[in-house]
């Protein structure tokens, strides 16, 4: 990716080498630019990871069957998570991330039994809590995970704090989950590397992005091998158990990176029929199998 | 709140929508536009949605159908309205919107036209040409004669004691508006939009521009806006000359009217949970402002008895002001509206309308709006019940009940439910109480101490419903 005239503000968050680009050739806007993209990722990360016990999520996953009172956007973000709970029949569900209990996706041939998969599937379900904005209560053992939107909402909402400071074209990416505002100055689009899952083939193709936002769900390394049967690592919670041939990666584009989030993984989620589902709903995509 | 995927259902569609809802956030914006001139027609009953406050949603990318029926009663089987509003706006992704709007509707009933109420029976005459569909008459038993210029005259008989109405009229509207804006350069916003309202006897064709600019890191949005209409009057059988004796003469030809205002506003994000806006808006109409229909009655300065109905008579120009002041304050799921208006007009109008209402969700698709809303307002310097047969003829003289002083007070009850992210149904039901503030103790005879103001108790309902889909 070559981008003349461009600068970047590169960080790391959630996990994942971060960058903010912006077409503009002054030093200083990238740095305030770079700063509000920073915080806003830091931000969301902060107030979102499962791997913290200062925040709101942890107060929901420690709390036993007691009602938690939220703020607004974490409001907000649970009302989106019941919607696509909704929209997918149960297959995109922030309550699924306890099968990780059981799966361990370490490229072994540990397999969970039969047995602890169906002790574990009563804590799974988001029609198994109870939410009434702004009252969030979950039955002992459960606990919720935005970890699934929380990359990508970081990446609209940093998007949008950046847009208050600047109207440059510009690229917000956090680890492949990218958005892009605007086409470059000379009017052509940003080009994305579409990274390959695997690691001998660098750049699988080349895509232009004028404006909108891409997001990947992928297989990458975690699976399990078993008897010659590739388990991939996307579980589907309704039977805690994982979807049978997934794509290695879909890249979903759509106008915001949470719904291209949401999509790439309600896609892989359809196994074999991953992309019949992505061409019904007309969407761009690709799929690597 | 229902989003089962049914067979075909545009699920990348849905997902957009509640994704485009979920990042607009906190506080919507709301939208107080520029107040539409183009009900400003005499000859018509104003009535209002109540529905300017309502939150509009961010629908980039998205499409948005609207449809409504607003039903209107007065008490007293005077005014009934229908009035179907269907509208379609095509939100681009680049931020840009194109809105078309059609509007129709129909007026049916009886209403004041200026006269007096008496002890006896009162005959008023009116000019109809023939094929018209009843034209404007006085409510009570028509006899029909020939006239000249072929004209034929009805004359009406109105009862002892009753407040003289005009009925038999039926009164169609059609409306078209037509609205785009666009991104314009940083954090600009350009808007145009243009429309015509048009009836038999009376015709409106208006436009507008204006410009909206974000600063303060959008927590600070400044709009100007200008508008412009033409308006003309053509009743069938022309316009009266003012003060001329009623009759069923054929009159003078069409008159106009031009107008034209501005507004400036500012809308200040005040913090997360409080949007506020202050308006001011200006307008100045010159040209044709009467009811060609209306008169005032001239009655004996002894007895309170109708001696002669003449037509009325109102300036030729008029120029209003007014400043809005509107806060909506959100706390938690709950939405506050609280406004203010005052206006001032160069015909001796002002007044004061203040507004407000609570948006109360009931679980997660169904809310419900109650509101209030109460008006005062001076009457015109113009405005007169009657004329006495004993004083020299003043220059303007109204008696229509809208130019009276008058105080209303408004109940409402909106009641919304959600479908999915982007459609709702609603309904909103009103009453609308207005009640005269001068008594008339110094009247002659008949009319002393009569409550004369002729405005009346209404009811409306609106049934809407809107929906959003890529």
């Amino acid at each position: 990716m070559t981008l003349s005239s461009s600068l970047k503000h590169t960080f790391r968050a959630m996990a994942s080498p971060c960058e903010v680009r912006v077409e503009t050739q002054d030093p200083d806007l990238i740095q305030r630019v770079g700063a509000v993209v920073e915080a806003e990722a830091l931000r969301i990360e902060k107030k979102y990871s499962r791997y913290r016990d200062d925040n709101i999520i942890a107060r929901i996953n420690q709390a036993t069957n007691e009602p938690i009172k939220v703020d607004d956007e974490t409001s907000d973000l649970l009302n989106y998570a019941q919607q696509c709970f909704e929209l997918s029949n149960g297959q995109f569900d922030i309550t699924s991330g306890i099968l990780r209990r059981v799966w361990r996706f370490d490229g072994s041939n540990k397999i969970p039994s039969k047995k602890e998969v169906e002790q574990i599937l009563p804590l799974i379900g988001w029609d198994k809590l109870t939410w009434s904005a702004p009252y969030l209560t979950l039955r002992p053992g459960m606990e919720v995970d935005l970890g699934g939107v929380g990359k990508e909402y970081a990446v609209d909402r940093a998007l949008m704090a950046m847009q208050r400071l600047t109207d440059q074209p510009a690229l917000v990416n956090f680890g492949g989950d990218l958005r892009a505002t605007g086409s470059r100055s000379d009017g052509s689009a940003w080009k994305i590397g579409l990274l390959s899952v695997d690691i001998k083939n660098k750049n699988e193709a080349m895509l232009a992005l004028h404006n909108g936002a891409l997001a990947t769900s992928g297989d990458a390394e975690r699976y399990l091998l078993k008897d010659g049967i590739r388990y991939s690592h996307i579980l589907d919670p309704r039977t805690g158990w994982p979807v049978k041939n997934p794509p290695r990666s879909v890249t979903v584009s759509a106008p915001t990176c949470m719904e291209a989030g949401v999509l790439s993984t309600m896609a892989m989620l359809q196994g074999e029929r991953a992309e019949r589902f992505l061409k019904k709903e007309h969407l761009r995509a690709w799929c690597i199998r | 709140m229902q989003l089962t995927r049914k067979k075909n259902r545009n699920l990348a569609g849905l997902l957009g929508a509640m994704t485009a809802s979920l990042l607009a956030g906190g506080v919507h914006a709301q939208s107080d536009t520029l107040a539409t001139i183009n009900q400003d027609n005499p000859t018509r009953p104003e009535f209002d949605s109540g529905l300017d406050d309502r939150d509009t949603y961010t629908d980039e990318g998205l499409t948005r159908l609207d449809s409504a029926v607003l039903v209107y009663q007065e008490d007293g089987g005077r005014v009934q309205a229908i009035e179907p509003v269907f509208g379609v706006t095509f939100n681009n992704t680049d931020g840009s919107a194109l809105s078309l709007q059609f509007t129709a509707d129909v007026l049916t009933g009886a209403s004041p036209f200026g006269a007096t109420p008496w002890k006896g029976t009162q005959t008023f005459v009116a000019g109809i040409k023939p094929g018209d569909d009843g034209g404007t008459g006085a409510s009570g038993s028509a006899v029909v004669t020939p006239g000249a210029n072929g004209l034929s005259i009805v004359s009406t008989d109105v009862d002892p004691n009753q407040l003289p109405l005009a009925s038999g009229f039926n009164d169609k509207r059609y409306a078209v508006d037509i609205s785009y804006s666009k991104p314009w350069g940083k954090g600009t916003t350009a808007n145009i939009g243009a429309g015509g309202s048009f009836e038999t006897d009376y015709t409106a064709i208006y436009g507008n521009i204006g410009f909206s600019k974000d600063m303060n890191q959008k927590n600070t949005t400044i709009t100007v806006s200008g508008n412009f209409e033409f308006d003309t009057s053509k009743p069938s059988i022309g316009n009266p000359t003012s003060f001329d004796v009623m009759s069923g003469d054929l009159k003078n030809g069409n008159r106009d009217k031009t107008t034209v205002g501005g507004l400036i506003g500012i809308t200040q994000t005040m913090n997360r949970r409080w949007l506020a806006q202050l308006n001011y808006t200006v307008t100045k109409s010159d040209g044709y402002q009467t009811d060609p229909y209306r008169i005032i009655s001239v009655v004996d300065h002894i007895t309170g008895g109708p001696n002669q109905y003449l037509y009325e008579s109102r300036p030729e120009s008029r120029t209003r002001q007014s400043i809005y002041f509107g806060n909506k304050i959100s706390i938690g799921d709950m939405v506050t509206n609280i406004s203010v208006r005052g206006y001032h007009d160069n015909w001796g109008i002002d007044s004061l309308t203040l507004k407000a209402s609570q948006h109360i969700p009931l679980g997660r698709s169904l809310y419900i709006e109650p509101g209030i809303r109460y008006y005062t307002q001076s009457g015109a310097d113009f405005f007169r019940y009657f004329l006495q047969d004993n004083e020299a003829l003043p220059q303007f003289a109204s008696a229509d009940s809208r130019l009276d002083s008058f105080s209303a007070i408004t109940p409402s009850l909106l009641i919304g439910y959600k479908i999915g992210r982007t459609g709702e149904v609603y309904a909103r039901f009103s009453h609308y109480k207005p009640s005269g503030k001068d008594r008339q103790a110094n009247a002659p005879g008949y009319l002393a101490g009569r409550d004369l103001f002729s405005g009346a108790t209404s009811n409306s309902i609106i049934v809407g419903y809107s929906y959003a889909f890529r």
